[in-house]
């Protein structure tokens, strides 16, 4: 360190600069802000990148997976001989575009989709490799790998032992939400279990995410022509319906609907409203039933989006760091005052089109710290 | 057709029966209802199989049959001359209850009728369900419908805001009361349609209201297990009785208001002093929740329904029990009405024609649809052993043709509902087991032997040999044409069909889609499967003809044609020196061939598995290939 040294360590101070640690920027490849937020969002989730890097320290010649890529990218970042910079995320990029079609352009995604695509598809490769690993080492069947699409199905789909075990990315994303029907006619209550990988959470004006995940769990009653077919009367009855958290995950991921359609433009719409996110949680909506119900939650990282419109505008994230929030914008690094998290709620009213407003939000349990 | 009926888009019309004894004597399922008549000490009980059933002490004396699903609610009224039904059809029915006939059906309500109030004096009955509306009727008016002066009119009680569970009315018609999912008491007065109040206070649905005469009081029992007694006119609770540990869901109080009989979902019926509610006495514990009671002529007893089929009567305590502290000695049983067993599983067999169902009590019996009948009783078997054993007897894939519910406790196949198309499954005469068919391979269709079947004795005697009957469904079985997840239009039993009454009603509603298949004989064209035939690895490229090799065979045929066929195809058209025809044509396929092979020498494989050559090809692409991709079949040759 000298007379270059970056506005990004001043702001920091050399005193105060954490050992060990670094803050990259992500270099933009022709709108691949969606994916840069992301990734670094996920940096910044620590029992999430040290199992990355410990991927990385076990798998030394395997063939390129997204999950090699990732790790190799995470491994880049923490192996830098300094502290700041920015680094390309070339090869990461280049493997993505040839898994997804839907990514394979310059065209701005929808974060939250990645998001999902990203943890899906790194758990069906711990679960195609754990696979080969089997078969290779014992029999010779030949199970048809879980191709899961979304978190509600997976797991559901495997019978093999090792398969019903979690992956790595289960046990940090993965809770179980427990969906319960009470037929109205004879009270009978049926309960079914579904994984999930994060909650998609509907939103409303100058309102809280404690009050939206309370929308989540309000009881709907299935009544005129969607009923419920109830096994028990052998006919279509009146029932009500509600959602509960059952195990909470050791990171909490919540996706805020912000993109609505509206048939009357026949496209998507942003909605900008104002949603408060505490830095601490505590969920309200678990199920009689919970394994850890009383979890203390604290933000670590928010995906933002700017701009006013799904397929437009630009995605960047904030993220806590040894006790300093620090805002990420492709290749640039910022250190920010955590009164600025203030400034991403939302718009209060309707007024303004384009906004930057938290649309994932990643909150860590206390516990795993 | 009518035309004025079919300028009004409506709803796409299905065609339904429901697969029953020539005489339902016993009820199927629960019981929803029942209500005596003093004068005759008649037992009327409102059955979810739709009828309602007519005892006198325990002797059967008729069924009431013309709704077309659950019976929820009845009353009687005029003195025992007439009986007025609620049923989840969505209509309310007015009956000539000595004769046992539906005399008007009116059809107000949006959403299941669920629940009835009878107010004695001045012979006006509501009704009201999850449509939300409350319906006062005129019985008088009602019962002097007849089918050319067919209009009523009735007044509603508007406000509430969820479904209604119960509804009670006091004998004057001066104050009516709903309970509902919304968990308070609306309370309007019926003669100026006006609300009196709302009471809260439950925390769960209402589902049984009792009033007093005097319109004074009313107690009320909910699904939070508790029962509350209201002071109407100061508009609160006066008492809160729990002597349930589950659900409440039947109310029965004397008329000078001093003793309350309660039942519900923990299967106990409970008699409380309601000037000491503290006094309770057990009266009976039934095998099923509780749903409705009713007091014996004497009122010694009580009559009390379940929602298992069988409906008992038993002994009451009396004063004496309650004031000298005299044991009283629970369940004592005074008659019973045996019901029935209702069919609570049903599984459609491969042959999509045979139905393995298994009820109540255990009992596993086969139906075949075409005949609308049972055909086998097999008693307490394995169920799924049963299935598979079947299943596993001839490995055959015919597409779904029909729907079906148990609803009733009774088999009922609907045609022409959702997306299933009721004339997808095409077998051959010699499949579907008509012995005198001219030509064993005729293709006949499923979905149209049954509605020629149904509509027999409508369309009268076919001479045309095309539209010969091969099936007959019983005469006894109802034919309901509704809309397709709404109300029932018309139910008439299969036999009736003929009457010139029925005739013209039907002529007004039989739906298009089922007249031009039976009448018009256009019946719709044969399923097609779409499939490559492609040359196994181990095909030497020289017996194939030169343009073989080039394109891949493409072929388009109907979905029941044997792989026999496709082999025949790979001999005349694929090895050399045949006469090339386009690929894709079917069926004249000769079995000579010039090329020095025999039939014997092909094989066919479908995912690397050899295919019987007698399998058609639906068979093969449902259990064999397994992908929603179109068909491969790839072909082998052995020399000899």
């Amino acid at each position: 360190m000298g007379a270059n040294i970056s506005q990004l360590e001043k702001d920091i101070g050399s005193e105060q600069f954490p050992c060990n640690e670094h803050y990259f920027g992500l270099v933009n490849f022709g709108n691949t802000c969606y994916s840069n937020s992301v990734l670094q969002a996920l940096y910044f989730c620590k029992p999430f990148r040290d199992k990355v890097l410990e991927y990385k320290a076990k798998n030394k010649r395997t063939k390129e997976t997204l999950l090699t890529c990732l790790a190799d990218l995470f491994h880049s970042i923490a192996t830098q001989k300094k502290k700041v910079g920015s680094i390309a995320p070339k090869k990461f990029i280049a493997r993505l575009r040839k898994e997804k079609e839907e990514f394979d352009n310059y065209m701005q995604q929808d974060a939250h989709e990645f998001l999902n695509f990203l943890i899906n598809h790194i758990s069906e490769i711990i679960l195609a490799e754990r696979q080969t690993n089997t078969t290779n080492n014992s029999t010779g069947t030949t199970n048809n790998v879980n191709k899961s699409k979304g978190a509600a199905e997976n797991g559901t789909a495997n019978t093999a032992q090792n398969q019903n075990e979690p992956t790595w990315v289960q046990e940090i994303f993965q809770g179980i939400l427990t969906s319960e029907t009470k037929c109205l006619n004879c009270e009978n209550i049926s309960s079914k279990d579904e994984n999930f990988f994060d909650l998609q959470v509907d939103i409303e004006q100058n309102t809280s995410i404690t009050h939206c995940l309370r929308c989540f769990s309000n009881t709907e009653t299935l009544c005129s022509d969607n009923k419920f077919q109830c096994d028990n009367c052998c006919s279509y009855q009146e029932a009500q319906k509600r959602m509960r958290v059952k195990k909470l995950p050791t990171i909490l991921a919540l996706h805020l609907k912000r993109f609505k359609y509206v048939e009357q433009y026949n496209r998507h719409i942003k909605v900008s409203h104002r949603v408060v996110f505490p830095l601490e949680l505590r969920l309200f909506n678990t199920s009689d039933d919970a394994v850890n119900p009383d979890r203390l939650y604290d933000l670590v990282a928010v995906v933002i989006h700017c701009g006013s419109g799904p397929n437009r505008g630009h995605y960047i994230s904030i993220v806590k760091s040894h006790g300093f929030w620090l805002l990420f914008d492709d290749d640039q690094v910022d250190k920010i005052d955590s009164s600025a998290i203030e400034d991403f709620y939302g718009l209060p009213s309707e007024t303004q089109k384009s906004s930057e407003t938290g649309y994932i939000l990643f909150y860590q349990s206390r516990e795993s710290l | 057709m009518t035309s004025l009926k079919n300028q009004n888009p409506r709803k796409k019309v299905q065609v339904s029966m429901v697969i029953c004894d020539a005489e339902e004597k016993k009820h199927r399922s629960g019981v929803n209802a029942v209500q005596l008549d003093p004068h005759l000490d008649r037992l009327y009980s409102a059955g979810r199989d739709s009828i309602i059933r007519v005892h006198q002490h325990e002797k059967f004396i008729h069924g009431m049959e013309h709704h077309t699903d659950w019976v929820n609610d009845i009353v009687i009224c005029c003195g025992g001359r007439n009986l007025i039904s609620a049923s989840s059809d969505t209509t309310v029915k007015v009956w000539n209850a000595y004769k046992g006939f539906c005399m008007s059906t009116l059809r107000t309500h949006k959403d299941y009728v669920k629940a009835l109030a009878y107010a004695k004096d001045r012979e006006h009955v509501a009704s009201a369900g999850f449509d939300k509306a409350i319906y006062l009727w005129d019985i008088n008016t009602l019962t002097a419908l007849t089918a050319s002066n067919n209009t009523v009119t009735t007044s509603s009680l508007t406000g509430c805001k969820e479904s209604i569970y119960s509804l009670a009315m006091n004998p004057p018609g001066t104050v009516i009361i709903s309970g509902s999912t919304e968990r308070g008491l609306r309370i309007w007065d019926p003669r100026t349609c006006g609300k009196i109040c709302k009471l809260k206070g439950h925390t769960e649905t209402v589902k049984a209201l009792v009033i007093s005469r005097d319109g004074t009081q009313c107690i009320s029992g909910s699904s939070d297990g508790s029962i509350k007694v209201w002071n109407i006119g100061q508009q609160r609770c006066i008492q809160t009785i729990i002597v349930h540990t589950d659900s409440v869901w039947a109310l029965l109080v004397n008329e000078s208001f001093t003793y309350l009989i309660s039942g519900g979902r923990d299967k106990k019926v409970i008699m409380t002093d309601l000037k000491n509610i503290q006094n309770t006495i057990l009266v009976c514990t039934e095998e099923a929740p509780i749903l409705k009671m009713c007091f014996t002529a004497d009122q010694q007893g009580v009559w009390v329904s379940t929602s298992s089929s069988t409906v008992r009567c038993w002994k009451l305590p009396t004063e004496l029990h309650f004031k000298d502290d005299i044991s009283f000695l629970s369940n004592q049983q005074i008659s019973v009405i045996p019901g029935d067993a209702a069919i609570i599983k049903a599984t459609v067999l491969n042959d999509k024609r045979h139905i393995l169902t298994k009820d109540s009590a255990e009992n596993v019996a086969l139906y075949d649809v075409l005949r609308a009948c049972r055909v086998q009783e097999l008693g307490p078997v394995n169920y799924i052993n049963e299935i598979n054993t079947r299943n596993s007897e001839k490995l055959m894939y015919v597409p779904n043709w029909f729907n079906l519910d148990l609803k009733t406790g009774m088999l009922a196949i609907h045609l022409g509902q959702d997306e299933v198309d009721c004339f997808s499954a095409w077998v051959s005469a010699k499949e579907a087991g008509i012995k005198d068919h001219p030509e064993p391979d005729f293709k006949v269709n499923y979905g149209k032997l049954l509605l020629q079947a149904l509509f027999e004795h409508w369309r009268g005697v076919q001479t045309d040999q095309e539209n010969k009957v091969y099936f007959s469904v019983p005469r006894h079985i109802p034919l309901i044409l509704s809309e397709i997840g709404g109300r029932t239009l018309y139910r008439v039993l299969v036999g009736d069909t003929a009457g010139d009454t029925e005739n013209a009603l039907l002529n007004e509603t039989v739906p298009n889609w089922v007249i031009s298949n039976i009448e018009d004989n256009t019946t719709t064209k044969f399923l097609k499967v779409q499939f490559y035939l492609k040359p196994d690895s181990s095909v030497p490229a020289n017996l194939l003809k030169p343009d073989r090799l080039k394109k891949s065979d493409r072929l388009i045929a109907n979905d029941f044609i044997q792989c026999r066929k496709v082999a025949e195809h790979v001999l005349d058209k694929l090895l050399g020196e045949g006469t090339a025809t386009s690929p894709g044509s079917e069926g004249d396929v000769q079995s000579q061939t010039t090329n020095g092979y025999t039939l014997d020498q092909i094989q066919l494989l479908c995912a690397d598995q050899p295919v019987d050559l007698l399998m058609d090809l639906r068979t093969v692409k449902h259990y064999m290939w397994k992908y929603s991709s179109d068909l491969v079949l790839h072909y082998k040759i052995f020399t000899k």
